[in-house]
């Protein structure tokens, strides 16, 4: 972690980091239907661990990763998706 | 009438004679009681998530068919008897939903993908230590 090292900056010395605007994937490919059997478009959302991947970190939208839950959730379901992987 | 997409994880070392019997077996439920099959694809066999009963590759089939919605329980129901098959998700699908699903033949890369790469001959006899929790 960065931030708990032992030099101390002022919160308004610290420099803002920018981040680049992310994007929704799946809008701007412009999908409204996400299908759960569609691994392909799922695997990338997932982490190592089987884990969903947050909109936080991979920047959809609410709407898509809504619909992106339930369909990783089916595809764990009927076993085209691990529920966990070890690591 | 509502129509549905059900997916079926069949044993893999079934043949085509036996995976066809099957299909037959849901037609002839599914005649009985007023719902009609619209399409059947065969996935055919890719490596499974996780361990179903013990095996890791199962035999894959999606069909989509109508059926009355009181009779859905009783279709799952005569799924989970049938000794054939592993697991099973039943899904319904709006008229919209439906209509891409008739309309995209192929896309079916997922088959592709996932499509075991290793014969089945030494993963399927060891004896699974973890056991998959099964909602089924």
């Amino acid at each position: 972690m960065a931030r708990s090292g032992g030099n101390k900056i002022s919160k308004s010395t610290r420099k803002k980091t920018q981040f680049a605007q992310k994007i929704c994937r799946f809008c701007a490919d412009k999908v409204t239907r996400i299908v759960f059997y569609d691994i392909k478009s799922l695997k990338p959302l997932i982490s190592e661990r089987g884990k969903i991947v947050s909109s936080r970190i991979s920047g959809n939208c609410a709407m898509h990763q809504r619909r992106l839950t339930t369909a990783i959730k089916r595809a764990r379901n009927i076993a085209l998706l691990p529920f966990s992987e070890a690591s | 009438m509502k129509s549905y997409q059900s997916v079926l994880i069949l044993k893999a070392d079934l043949d085509d004679a036996q995976v066809d019997q099957v299909i037959e077996k849901i037609t002839e439920f599914l005649s009985k009681n007023n719902g009609s099959l619209l399409k059947v694809d065969k996935w055919g066999k890719k490596r499974l998530g996780y361990r179903i009963k013990k095996s890791r590759f199962g035999y894959y089939l999606n069909i989509y068919h109508t059926c009355e919605s009181l009779k859905v329980s009783a279709l799952e129901s005569d799924y989970k008897l049938y000794d054939l098959i592993l697991k099973f998700l039943v899904i319904k699908l709006s008229d919209k939903e439906l209509e891409q699903e008739m309309k995209s033949d192929e896309i079916d890369n997922a088959v592709e993908e996932t499509k075991e790469k290793t014969p089945a001959t030494k993963s399927e006899s060891d004896n699974g230590v973890e056991e998959v929790k099964e909602k089924n």
